[in-house]
């Protein structure tokens, strides 16, 4: 696997290790500094730009499963809801602190995650992805109805991570969470366990031909995915200072869903990389537009059909196919990094897992 | 020709498709005797238009290969397109009490619903769906559905878009005093809602079975080149097929309009129920689903009964994923085996 020498550059390392490229280290960069440039220095800027990038953290999640064992977690908005709630109550009852709160929230995700998987995997792609549909419906149904709990519709009430008027904070933290559960699941990708789920995904099959155990792969990939997803929903408690049952709701996973696949399947930072322009323009669409209700989900149902019918890659592909075969040096070291390892393990340039 | 073969009897009640059917009969008559006879009427009724939804749900995937997740916004367009044939019918029918239109607005009605749902289907199906088998057939399950995810996000925003999410009901199709049946009180809405299922999904099952058209639909839904071989036009199937399919579950959305006013997530609690029918039946198994469509509408009656309202989404879905545990192919099997192979 390793066919690359290690660059000498500290530089080059760091961004190695965090598994970016150098693009995409500059892009992070970019990111982090964009609230402190004017026009997005605005509360409601950057009230966006969290979303965004909850959004794009939630996707990489999301992908992890749907990209490289190819299995669509229908149920993921309400995994994520129960990480959340977790979090709230633990906070509301015992006093606990929201950081340790979220921890215990992905822990939380983690088993029920976990369960889901013993039962559903073993069946194939749609059962799976059906079943775990219904325990998100079943879970959201319990948000909903044991109210002395979770007060249900009302809303439980719970603190927010930082006491600040300032949503600055928030947006630096869900950045770094971001940037963790990218690495954690690159890094994953990269080890062994890694390509199997790949091989698992591609023709189970033949991955199982050679000696690998489906069932153990995809519940340990499973587990890794809802136990992140856990843990956003922590943030999005803390963060918003509410939780409804519509948390779990499904439309939420179809949102992430979206944006996961327009981004591009299995590539883990399509989706991120697409997130901020797509939340943008949608929340441009939705404000000023708001004399037409709905018109911004349309364009975005569109968008979706359209990226499946015509660039099932998604964002990634073309990306992969029309830029990170550049002939110039200096564009190719910014797109594949020093040594090019990125490209070289990160699935094919030409022909990415995303079929 | 029918010989009643005991062997046979026992071996079909010792099956999971006979236990399940025995066990909700008894469990029904338990509660009719324990709460009263409504319970029994009310999953009549609803499990029958719950069989229509099912049933083309059960269709598309079966012959079609898709996991359809926007069964719930044809029934979207059939409440849609009733509101808006009915009340105007309604308004004349006010003025003039004594004309022809009051027995047979209602039928206009589920007649324009028919016709404009089976337009969607055809259109969904040429705009959408053949678009995407053109260019590919790797993958196809999972592509397709998550199709149907954003034409379920399309129609449903694009109903609040140019129709507004406001709720958009009639009172009642039927006027008149409500029927007696087993000393319950049933509007004349449900009966009618009911004998239409009843003879909708009678007249589809003559026609899978007897007609050529049906048999050639069956053709393609056991093997699709085979069908090919012999000389049925596949693009024609498909499209007639969804067209069948989006139309029955436009007829359960007019005919339920009494109960399901129309708005943009309307198809939603329907989609769900089906799903669930058509998991716990064994999917693609058409005739499974009318079954299972009784069965889960008796679930979700006697949930509300005995529960609650509100725990009718958590008790059968936690119920179904048990029997999924241990039946993965459901309840009655699937006829059109290895669908899932392909």
């Amino acid at each position: 696997m390793e066919n690359t020498t290690p660059s000498s550059n500290p530089l080059d390392r760091l961004i190695d290790l965090l598994c970016l490229t150098p693009l995409g280290a500059s892009a992070l960069i970019l990111l982090a500094l964009l609230p402190l440039i004017p026009p997005f220095n605005q509360e409601y800027l950057i009230r966006w730009l969290i979303s965004a990038a909850f959004i794009a953290a939630l996707s990489i999640a999301f992908d992890f499963t749907a990209g490289y064992i190819s299995i669509v977690n229908f149920g993921f908005s309400a995994l994520m809801g129960l990480g959340g709630y977790t979090s709230a109550i633990l906070a509301e009852r015992i006093g606990l602190t929201p950081w340790i709160g979220m921890l215990m929230g992905a822990l939380a995700a983690a088993f029920l995650g976990f369960v889901i998987g013993i039962v559903t995997l073993r069946l194939r792609g749609i059962f799976a992805a059906c079943l775990a549909w219904f325990f998100g419906l079943a879970l959201m149904g319990l948000a909903t109805k044991l109210v002395w709990l979770t007060r249900g519709p009302l809303g439980l009430r719970t603190e927010r991570l930082f006491d600040s008027s300032s949503n600055l904070s928030f947006y630096y933290l869900v950045l770094v969470m971001m940037v963790v559960i990218y690495v954690i699941t690159r890094r994953a990708t990269r080890t062994k366990i890694g390509l199997a789920f790949k091989a698992i995904g591609q023709n189970m099959e033949a991955a199982r031909t050679s000696g690998i155990n489906p069932v153990f792969y995809r519940v340990v990939n499973f587990t890794i995915s809802c136990a992140l997803a856990g843990w956003l929903g922590g943030f999005y408690a803390h963060f918003y200072g509410i939780l409804t049952p519509d948390v779990m709701h499904t439309s939420k996973t179809v949102e992430v869903l979206a944006v996961a696949y327009i981004g591009g399947r299995g590539s883990l930072w399509g989706g991120a990389a697409i997130a901020f322009p797509f939340i943008f323009v949608m929340e441009l669409v939705r404000s000023s537009l708001s004399n037409l209700p709905g018109l911004n989900l349309v364009i975005y149902g569109l968008l979706l059909m359209a990226v499946m019918i015509y660039y099932p890659g998604g964002f990634a592909q073309f990306f992969d196919t029309y830029i990170r075969q550049t002939r110039s040096r200096f564009l190719g070291y910014l797109v594949n990094g020093a040594g090019s390892r990125f490209g070289s393990i990160s699935g094919q340039p030409t022909a990415p897992v995303a079929r | 020709m029918w010989k009643i073969e005991p062997k046979r009897i026992v071996g079909w009640m010792k099956s999971a498709a006979g236990l399940s059917i025995l066990l909700s009969t008894a469990v029904a008559v338990a509660a009719t005797l324990d709460r009263g006879p409504y319970i029994i009427v009310n999953t009549v009724v609803t499990g029958g238009m719950l069989a229509l939804v099912a049933m083309g749900l059960a269709m598309v995937f079966g012959v079609m290969n898709i996991p359809m997740f926007a069964h719930g916004e044809y029934f979207m367009i059939g409440t849609l397109v009733a509101y808006y044939v009915f009340t105007p019918i309604n308004a004349y029918i006010g003025t003039h009490p004594d004309s022809v239109l009051s027995a047979l607005g209602p039928l206009i009605t589920i007649v324009a619903a028919v016709g404009v749902g089976a337009l969607a289907g055809v259109a969904s199906e040429v705009l959408v769906f053949r678009q995407l088998r053109k260019r590919s057939r790797e993958n196809w399950v999972m592509n397709s559905f998550l199709l149907t995810v954003g034409l379920s996000v399309v129609l449903i925003n694009g109903h609040q878009l140019f129709f507004g999410a406001d709720f958009k009901g009639v009172v009642r199709f039927w006027g008149g005093a409500p029927l007696s049946v087993m000393d319950v009180f049933i509007s004349r809405d449900r009966v009618a809602a009911f004998l239409l299922a009843g003879v909708v999904v009678l007249a589809f099952w003559l026609f899978i079975s007897y007609t050529r058209t049906g048999r050639a639909i069956r053709a393609v839904s056991q093997d699709e080149t085979g069908a090919l071989m012999v000389g049925i036009g596949l693009n024609g199937i498909l499209m007639l097929t969804m067209a069948l399919s989006c139309a029955l579950a436009a007829v359960a959305g007019a005919s339920l309009l009494f109960m399901y006013p129309s708005y943009p997530s309307v198809g939603l609690e329907p989609l769900y129920m089906a799903w669930f029918v058509v998991i716990l039946a064994g999917l693609g198994n058409v005739l499974g689903a009318v079954v299972g469509a009784f069965i889960v509408s008796l679930l979700k009656v006697l949930t509300t009964e005995y529960i609650g309202a509100g725990w009718d989404f958590v008790v059968p879905s936690v119920l179904i994923i048990v029997i999924l545990v241990f039946k993965p192919s459901g309840l009655f099997g699937s006829e059109v085996r290895g669908i899932l192979d392909k």
